[in-house]
């Protein structure tokens, strides 16, 4: 396999840059050694920030946020819901810290509107009595997923090729030159080359041992942060905390949910990133305070992702800049590897912006980007990814209420057709995983208590599943959805668990294989 | 036994799953005056099987074809385990007297006593279990003969799927075939309930077109399975007429939940209550108080309510039967304790939230939260704070007992049976020797 750009990582930022090179002319492969959004892309708040977050700490990536999020909303509206955001400060902040806000804001540009705190308590009831400050700024919620699949998609029209479950192995270099790629196709087991001219590196947490594997270094620390979802909508507009960042400080609305996190903990292991209970208890402790009754509400679910920190000097999680680090290698000699991590979701298009600057530049070619002025097109990828959307058009079309496989977020046969449909002529192999991800299958209550497994017995009827692999992917699944949930589990979860085991160990016995056969 | 809405009994049984049908039905056997009170809900998640024992969690050996076996190797290393206080002897006499009773309810169990027998399960996997009910009993026969299997599946009815279970068991036997069909009147139907096609199939009409449409595709095959829709009540009927119709031998395949399968044995046992005399209020109990005089009669009282009016029931022995997170017998306090849900009745931990679950939800080793419970003495009486047994006619039976883990043991009806068995013959000693 040849192309001119190789794109490890298929996060925001890896199909930012494939499409914002294929609008330059320029052919690119892109691979994930998971699927498109399987790592810190798919694990965040999906907050499109204002800025405001960071203007005490980073006022550069406070006018960037600022800037992309005006871009982003006139560019791909599909992908955002404009909620607006607020930064709201109780009792127990400090009082010179939130004069510092309006100042900040003003000195750096960034719009906002000072609320009375009878006034913020009106727009969102869900705020503490004691609210002594409150500030609207430009926030907004956008679906990582769709933006992702919609640039994969907006890509591939224009000639590249996207690439999943295909791992990186190794490079061959070349007197300071990469001349290929050595890659595994993670389900066929099946190994290839891929030449190119340029490889951009864009594996989020992963950045160290991609750049490792060519020879060149990068000291990078990973913070990991939990979230929580509510069961139900608590807000209508994004809530930050107005006080230095901590945990569990900001409160986003999603479709039909709420998430708040974060934690942020140093961690030096990438393989079983989970929240933990600890965590959970430490998240409502602190989110209730700026808003209660995410004391007593239920959640559905925990989730965690990793920030790719590069180390410039000590300091925590926090202490880190944010921003993001793009580097060209020339100091580690080798010559066309470009390395693009951190950063934020906000920030993505200008990220990938800049890293196709020196790819284009050093392969000569002078077209301007694109992606700061073309919209970006929706695609159908990501359409059943869309919280709401499947019962709107199951409920909408009594003609064709067709079996429900989902009956959380009742996703049905002929919608679970078009995923697998696109994921096959994708090239890919529909697993449960992947279907998975492209709807909202196990995302709801049941969290995969019953859906992981007639989806199972659906794509077996459909020939898409053969011999014992569905089992296996049941077990995956279920898996995937115990590690956010298990964290979750105080007293009424009990019951779904206990629920949950008697069918898929008492009735299935699906952990007797774990013995072996006899 | 019944005055001014005042019930006088010896032996009240709280829970009706299998653990409080099986200490009620034991109760009025001997003679006893018993009032059960329950909703019987979880028993509709069963599959029909009474498992007694296959397997010792996290223990790197095979699953026990013998269940006795498998006992007498877990007595050994977890002396107290609730299998630990009873003999076989026990056991069997307990089973005995369970499916005695609801074999004169309509539903028989086929057991060979010293082994496991299976059954296809709707993931294609077998499942050991001890007594298997004689709707599923031709499936474990043709398996074990290695027949020819036809697996139907219908179209609609999601979570039972046939190529899965044959794609699934095919190494083992690749004889086995699947099919989807349409079911007669139903073919565009989106969602099908298993209960819905169990009234249909009551219709001859329905039955034989449901037949017709299985015909076609059963030639080459020596029986055939289905879900677990074959009629609540009249299911043997059903079955030897599709079995004379096929010509092919006939068996149903447990489904998920709610579950044909349990609502027959929940109906079986409902319907039986009248003829044993015991009394049944299928409701949650209040107000349960423990007479506290102390004397030998001393007992305890509770409320339940019937129609409009509230009787208060007075008994001399109770039974708490009252199961675990789902059935509510176990919750968790505000201090995120396991807690005793009706007496607060000291609990077996384990450590805080931290320690109750594995990060791999199918770990071997099974979850630490499942072995918590009501610690009892050797007559299944739970013991009090002080560690002595809490009240001399309190017991309590079922998966409420800790040092178990029933789904991993595949153990769920064996413990429940055993548990009530010698509890209730101990109620029935000291109470007759008074």
């Amino acid at each position: 396999m040849e192309t001119e750009v190789l794109i490890i990582g298929g996060g925001t930022t890896g199909t930012g840059i494939a499409r914002d090179l294929a609008l330059r002319g320029i052919s690119c492969i892109l691979i994930d050694q998971k699927d498109i959004n399987a790592g810190a892309s798919g694990a965040n708040h999906g907050l499109l920030h204002s800025g405001a977050r960071y203007i005490f700490k980073d006022a550069e990536a406070a006018v960037e946020c600022h800037r992309e999020n005006q871009l982003l909303k006139k560019l791909a509206p599909h992908c955002i819901e404009d909620t607006g955001g607020l930064f709201v400060a109780i009792e127990q902040d400090d009082d010179d810290y939130i004069a510092e806000f309006p100042r900040l804001c003003d000195q750096f540009g960034l719009p906002f509107r000072a609320l009375s705190p009878d006034e913020a308590r009106e727009k969102e009831p869900c705020l503490a009595e004691n609210v002594k400050a409150a500030f609207e700024v430009a926030d907004a919620v956008v679906d990582p997923f769709m933006l992702s699949l919609d640039n994969a998609a907006h890509a591939q029209a224009k000639g590249a090729a996207i690439l999943r479950n295909v791992k990186l192995r190794g490079f061959e270099v070349h007197r300071g030159n990469i001349r290929s790629a050595r890659v595994e196709n993670m389900r066929t087991g099946e190994s290839f080359s891929i030449e190119a001219l340029e490889f951009v590196n864009a594996a989020g947490a992963w950045a160290d041992g991609v750049a490792a594997m060519a020879g060149a270094h990068i000291s990078m620390s990973y913070s990991k942060g939990s979230l929580l979802v509510t069961q139900s909508r608590i807000n209508d507009r994004v809530i930050n905390r107005l006080r230095p960042a901590s945990d569990a400080d900001i409160l986003v609305p999603g479709g039909t949910v709420s998430i708040i996190g974060t934690t942020s903990i140093e961690i030096d292991n990438l393989d079983d990133i989970r929240p933990t209970p600890l965590e959970v208890d430490d998240i409502i402790r602190e989110g209730a305070d700026m808003v209660p009754q995410l004391a007593s509400t239920r959640y559905i679910r925990a989730y965690a992702g990793v920030r790719p920190l590069v180390r410039t000097s000590g300091g925590d999680g926090r202490n880190i800049s944010r921003n993001y680090t793009l580097k060209s290698h020339e100091a580690d000699e080798i010559h066309n590897l470009v390395t693009i991590t951190g950063g934020k979701l906000t920030t993505f298009r200008l990220m990938a912006e800049k890293a196709s600057d020196i790819v284009a530049q050093r392969l000569k070619n002078t077209n301007p980007c694109l992606t700061a002025t073309e919209t970006l097109p929706p695609s159908a990828k990501g359409e059943w990814t869309e919280p709401g959307k499947a019962p709107r058009v199951w409920m909408k079309n009594p003609e064709r209420r067709d079996t429900l496989i989902c009956e959380c977020e009742m996703v049905s046969e002929y919608m679970v057709d078009e995923i697998v449909n696109d994921l096959k002529a994708e090239g890919a192999v529909p697993t449960l995983e992947e279907v998975g991800r492209r709807s909202r299958i196990g995302k709801g209550p049941c969290q995969g208590t019953f859906c992981s497994f007639r989806l199972a017995a659906y794509l077996y009827r459909k020939g898409d599943l053969s011999d014992a692999q569905g089992m296996d992917q049941v077990r995956d699944f279920v898996n995937e959805r115990w590690k956010g949930f298990m964290p979750l589990v105080r007293d009424k979860e009990l019951m779904r668990v206990e629920l949950q085991e008697s069918f898929l160990c008492a009735l299935f016995g699906m952990e007797e294989d774990l013995y072996g056969n006899e | 036994m019944e005055t001014n809405n005042i019930i006088n009994c010896q032996v009240a049984v709280i829970g009706a799953g299998m653990a409080g049908m099986s200490a009620a039905i034991f109760a009025a056997n001997r003679g006893l005056s018993t009032v059960c009170v329950g909703k019987a809900s979880e028993i509709s998640f069963s599959s029909g099987c009474l498992d007694l024992f296959s397997r010792i969690p996290g223990a790197d050996r095979h699953a026990f074809l013998n269940p006795f076996t498998g006992i007498d190797a877990l007595s050994e290393v977890q002396p107290d385990h609730p299998y630990s206080k009873v003999s076989r002897e026990e056991i069997v006499q307990g089973f005995e007297e369970f499916t005695g009773f609801m074999n004169r309810s309509g539903i028989q169990y086929h057991c060979t006593p010293e082994t496991n027998q299976q059954i296809i399960t709707p993931a294609g996997t077998l499942k050991s279990t001890w007594c298997v009910p004689s709707a599923m009993i031709a499936g474990t026969r043709a398996l074990a003969e290695k027949k020819r299997i036809l697996i139907v599946d219908i179209r609609g009815l999601k979570g039972f799927g046939a190529r899965q279970m044959a794609q699934n068991l095919k190494k083992a036997h690749p004889s086995m075939g699947s099919v989807t069909i349409g079911f007669p009147g139903r073919e565009t139907a989106g969602d099908l309930m298993c209960e819905r096609l169990t009234w249909d199939l009551e219709t001859p009409d329905v039955l034989s077109r449901f037949i017709d449409e299985i015909r076609p595709h059963a030639k080459d095959y020596d029986a055939v399975g289905l879900p677990a829709i074959l009629g609540i009540y009249r299911f043997e009927e059903l079955k030897t007429k599709m079995e004379k119709a096929l010509g092919k031998t006939v068996f149903e395949i447990p489904t998920l939940a709610p579950s044909v399968t349990g609502m027959r044995t929940k109906e079986a046992f409902l319907g039986q209550l009248s003829g044993i005399s015991v009394r049944h209020f299928p409701v949650l109990v209040n107000n349960l108080e423990v007479d506290a005089s102390g004397g030998k009669s001393s007992g305890f009282r509770f409320e339940v309510t019937e129609g409009i009016s509230v009787k208060e029931v007075r008994t001399q022995a109770l039974v708490l039967a009252t199961g675990r997170f789902l059935g509510r017998g176990l919750g968790v306090d505000d201090t995120g304790r396991i807690k005793e849900a009706l007496l607060n009745l000291p609990v077996a931990q384990t450590r805080d939230r931290s320690g109750w679950f594995q990060r791999d939800f199918f770990n071997k080793n099974g979850h630490p939260i499942n072995r918590t419970g009501v610690e009892t003495d050797g007559f299944f009486r739970p013991l009090g704070r002080d560690g002595a047994v809490f009240h001399p006619q309190l017991y309590a039976a079922g998966s409420l007992l800790a040092h178990q883990d029933w789904k991993r043991e595949k153990s769920g009806s064996g413990i429940s049976i055993a548990t009530a068995y010698k509890a209730v013959s101990h109620v029935a000693e000291s109470l007759g020797s008074d």
